[in-house]
């Protein structure tokens, strides 16, 4: 029972991870952007909703009116900025790690380097919990989780189903032929990098309801977050879902198993085994290069 | 580099006379009346300088960005930690061991990550990101390393002349840091510095020239660990007090890279200029009550450096030295009699900021190099008067191939009875996930031949030269190179066993003058060389093809044709066998097309084996002794060119049904 309660708070939890990665994976794939500065726009979403909840008074969920179209607009800004400068892949990995450095000594000057976390009062969610025969599961928990998969399902349709999801696959498949076609590439990731800016508004405000916030865990998340873009598929939406679940059940288990400390082990040998036996992710089809 | 004997001399005599003129600073300290803090503020800049060329070392040199930093650092500073704090071991004795730590540590992660086929540059800078984060939850969790409060360490005993401890400490980061700029220094003037250049320029190239890219990377892999993890001991002597979070933390990573980038990532300088730059200016941050803001402003310089100047500064310092020294000095001394606020660090930053501008400012561009294209047939390849750099006695001299008649005709290769199998495909096949690029191939290279290769786009001919080459292993069915199976061969024991290749779109080691292009490719060949020998052999090289006068360009300078007869040149230096050209004439006009038929005719005639793949049918016809025709993956024809040209089935494949073309 113990394991079977690990191992579905860790897929619940992996959702989360998913989400988080999601907007990474599609910035990657698609723009061959490597964009460490996502996870300051997550950590900035987060302590954002942690700020209006508190000094407003209002459902830290509703906050997402204001953060999603403010993370949109800085995702795209920063976009914006990669495509005027050209940069390659890994000087985007260069210059998004100097600029999520700046981003989180920016936040710890702002809310102080110590735990900040939104009052009971605040934040109903925190308290309440789930309980299904002996299981027992919290209540931010399941929001996330569903939350994060409406998200990445309602973004896998989007892309699969729209013109500009059409037109998105074209460019990650090859640029020059779908620029030639008439796709305005830099729309076109401007639009993703502000909707990926969008998704790290959702996460970020997943995490103030569920967790204390401190500005070092946006280097913690790093771990989980690319075993999962890695695992999934560089670019795949949906692989980065179901890869999210299988790590977060996996280390979750491992913690309980032995103990917590075995958890990076899990994830960092995860992500040589993918790179070992399948670089193009678990869940590609067959026959893709 | 241009006289890497000479620089490597001077650098023999020169680095310990800068080291003993830095130790003079802490052993005369008194007289010279240097404050202690200043002191400790040299000591940071020797311990980052420490850190900053560990980086560099692999990251800078063979463009194999680390995020793992801390990893080294941590290990190091946790091994003094634990033995010298905790048991009480001799201080020196921990140094050791944690060199030998971090060695086994980098043989770890270089052994796996390095085998990855899939390895590029981002995976490996994510998975080095990865490590300091697993070996700080071991240190954090496990008691025998620390277990969660941190190990204070006492201060070692020193012989008490050296004054206090902190001149003590000073020393010893000065003897370390000495040589590991030392060690960067001795390694970017040797063989190792050029493989490690090459793989950064362009890794698969190297490796087809014969570079053991695998060891390369593992060694600046290992050297920059045991670097790193010294560093790590003295820097755990430093802080006093190790914990975790101040060893296994990002800002090495973020500030060796902002060191290193700043500094010129690609000389073993840059590091120690960058390090000196940014200690100061974080000092001065520090003391004017900035301190919360260090790391937004070193996050802001890389991403700066990174659009703007990603070169760094040691190239302008290098380009107009007097200018920048005077830089320095200038401003400081202005600001010194113009009793400027603030204290001389302060003076002496902006005089570093002023000299930084100076290095980086555009100014004159270098004059173009304007240098017609040449003929090959007016050079006269060094014939008898090579005997001064005379190499040993190997594969085909050029000079015998002196007398040129140009137009003359291939005369039909003296071929004895039975001319030697060279290479031999038996029954190879290659798919790439389901598409099958080559389906049973059988196929042998004589001595003496030009196999013309031809078919149609898409008919595996690229896919065939790199299956020769090695760089692509057959998914069934076997190459045998020489009488070695290529599947039990590293790509660059396949180029020594001898196969060269050009490739269709030129890959130049872009850092490196032609000279120094083709060079490389002497100097990792069958019997290695050193530099200085191997750049005369070049020059022979590239008089064979014709690029004499353009010897000192960069690769940039360099027209297409230039670019490809550059790409034979570094071929033939490995003195093949078997020189694969891969469509080297595509996108020439008629009269380059022509002058490099000619040189192809004097590779042959020295005695090489040419496989050619080449869309132009008259330039097959000119040169091919035999002609194998692939289509669709499969041979459809091998045999003499006129039988083949004339063969029905060749032509319908080629030209499609009414096929009737010269």
């Amino acid at each position: 029972m113990k394991f079977l309660q690990a191992a579905l708070t860790g897929m619940l939890l992996g959702g989360l991870h998913a989400l988080m990665a999601a907007g990474l994976s599609l910035s990657w794939g698609v723009l061959r952007i490597i964009n460490l500065a996502h996870f300051g726009l997550i950590l900035l979403g987060a302590y954002l909703t942690f700020q209006i909840a508190s000094s407003w008074h209002i459902d830290p969920i509703a906050t997402l009116v204001v953060t999603i179209p403010a993370l949109f607009v800085a995702g795209a800004l920063l976009q914006w900025g990669f495509d005027r400068l050209a940069v390659t892949e890994l000087n985007s990995l260069l210059l998004s790690f100097g600029l999520l450095v700046a981003m989180v000594q920016a936040v710890s000057n702002l809310w102080t380097a110590d735990f900040q976390q939104m009052t009971a009062a605040v934040n109903p969610y925190a308290t309440s919990s789930l309980s299904v025969g002996r299981l027992v599961f919290p209540t931010t928990t399941l929001i996330a989780f569903v939350l994060s998969v409406l998200i990445i399902g309602g973004g896998h349709q989007a892309l699969q189903r729209t013109f500009i999801g059409r037109a998105l696959r074209a460019f990650a498949m090859d640029r020059t032929i779908a620029a030639a076609f008439g796709i305005d590439h830099r729309r076109v990731s401007i639009l993703l990098a502000g909707i990926a800016g969008g998704s790290a508004a959702v996460a970020g405000m997943l995490f103030a309801l569920s967790t204390p916030l401190a500005p070092f865990a946006a280097f913690e998340w790093f771990g989980i977050v690319f075993a999962v873009v890695i695992l999934g598929g560089i670019g795949n939406v949906v692989g980065t879902l179901l890869a999210g679940l299988l790590v977060g059940a996996l280390s979750s288990l491992a913690s309980v198993i032995h103990s917590p400390a075995t958890e990076p082990f899990v994830v960092f040998s995860l992500i040589v085994v993918a790179l070992l036996v399948r670089p193009q992710g678990l869940f590609a089809r067959a026959g893709g290069s | 580099m241009r006289a890497a004997r000479s620089a490597f001399a001077t650098g023999l005599w020169a680095f310990p006379l800068a080291t003993a003129g830095l130790a003079v600073l802490s052993l005369y300290r008194e007289s010279l009346g240097l404050p202690v803090s200043y002191l400790s503020l040299l000591t940071l800049i020797l311990v980052w300088t420490i850190q900053a060329t560990s980086w560099n070392i692999l990251s800078g040199f063979s463009g194999y960005f680390s995020f793992g930093q801390a990893a080294y650092v941590g290990t190091g500073a946790y091994a003094t930690a634990v033995l010298y704090g905790r048991h009480g071991v001799s201080f020196y004795i921990t140094l050791v061991v944690a060199a030998g730590l971090c060695a086994l540590l980098a043989l770890a992660i270089g052994g796996l990550a390095f085998r990855l086929r899939s390895l590029r540059g981002e995976i490996f800078a994510l998975l080095t990101l990865a490590v300091p984060f697993i070996l700080g939850a071991l240190a954090r969790t496990s008691r025998a390393i620390d277990g969660g409060q941190g190990i204070p360490l006492p201060v070692p005993s020193f012989p008490a002349q050296l004054g206090l401890f902190q001149d003590f400490l000073y020393l010893v980061g000065l003897l370390v840091a000495a040589g590991a700029v030392w060690t960067a220094f001795a390694i970017a003037h040797s063989r190792f510095g050029w493989a490690l250049a090459a793989i950064r320029d362009a890794e698969q190239v190297a490796e087809g020239l014969g570079v053991a890219t695998f060891r390369y990377k593992l060694l600046a892999l290992v050297a920059s660990a045991v670097i790193g993890g010294v560093g790590g001991s003295v820097f755990a002597l430093y802080i006093g007090f190790v914990t975790v979070e101040s060893v296994f933390n990002l800002n090495f990573p973020l500030f060796v890279i902002v060191m290193s980038v700043l500094g010129g990532r690609t000389h073993w300088q840059g590091p120690v200029l960058g390090a000196v730059l940014v200690v100061v200016l974080q000092n001065r941050l520090a003391s004017s009550h900035f301190e919360s803001w260090q790391l937004i402003v070193l996050g802001a310089i890389l991403v700066v450096l990174v659009a703007v100047a990603p070169e760094g500064l040691t190239s302008g310092v290098r380009r107009r030295p007097w200018p920048v020294l005077g830089a320095v000095f200038g401003t400081t001394v202005i600001l010194w009699l113009a009793r400027a606020p603030g204290q001389p660090l302060d003076w002496i930053l902006v005089g570093m900021l002023a000299a930084a501008a100076v290095a980086v400012w555009p100014g004159r561009r270098r004059r173009g190099l304007s240098i017609a294209p040449t003929e090959p047939a007016a050079v006269q390849p060094s014939s008898p008067r090579s005997s001064a750099s005379a190499p040993p006695a190997s594969a085909p001299p050029p000079s015998e191939s002196a007398p040129l008649a140009p137009a003359a005709p291939d005369p039909a290769p003296a071929a004895p009875a039975a001319p030697a199998v060279l290479v031999e495909c038996r029954k190879v096949a290659r798919y790439f996930g389901g598409v099958h690029a080559l389906e049973d191939v059988t196929l042998r290279i004589h001595e003496g031949e030009i196999v013309g290769l031809v078919g149609p786009n898409g008919s595996g001919k690229t896919t065939l030269v790199s299956l020769l080459s090695g760089s692509l292993r057959p998914t069934r069915g076997h190459i045998l190179v020489a009488g070695h199976d290529t599947r039990t061969l590293a790509p660059h024991q396949v180029a020594h066993a001898g196969i060269a290749r050009t490739y269709q779109i030129p890959r130049p080691f872009a850092s490196m003058t032609v000279r120094d292009n083709v060079a490389m490719a002497v100097m990792f060949g069958r019997v290695p060389s050193r530099l200085t020998q191997a750049r005369a052999r070049a020059e022979q090289h590239i008089a064979f093809v014709g690029l004499g006068p353009l010897a000192g360009a960069l690769p940039s300078a360099l027209n297409l044709h230039q670019r490809q007869l550059l790409e034979i040149a570094r071929a033939l230096a490995t003195e093949p066998k078997v020189l694969l050209l891969d469509e080297a004439l595509a996108g020439l006009n008629p009269a380059e097309i022509d002058s490099a038929v000619e040189v192809v005719r004097r590779v042959h005639r020295a005695g090489t084996a040419i496989v050619i793949v080449e869309h132009l049918l008259r330039v097959v016809n000119q040169l091919a002794t035999r002609v194998v025709v692939l289509d669709r993956g499969t041979v459809l024809a091998d045999g003499e060119p006129r039988a083949v040209m004339s063969d029905p089935a060749v032509i319908q494949a080629y030209l499609g049904r009414s096929g009737a073309r010269a």
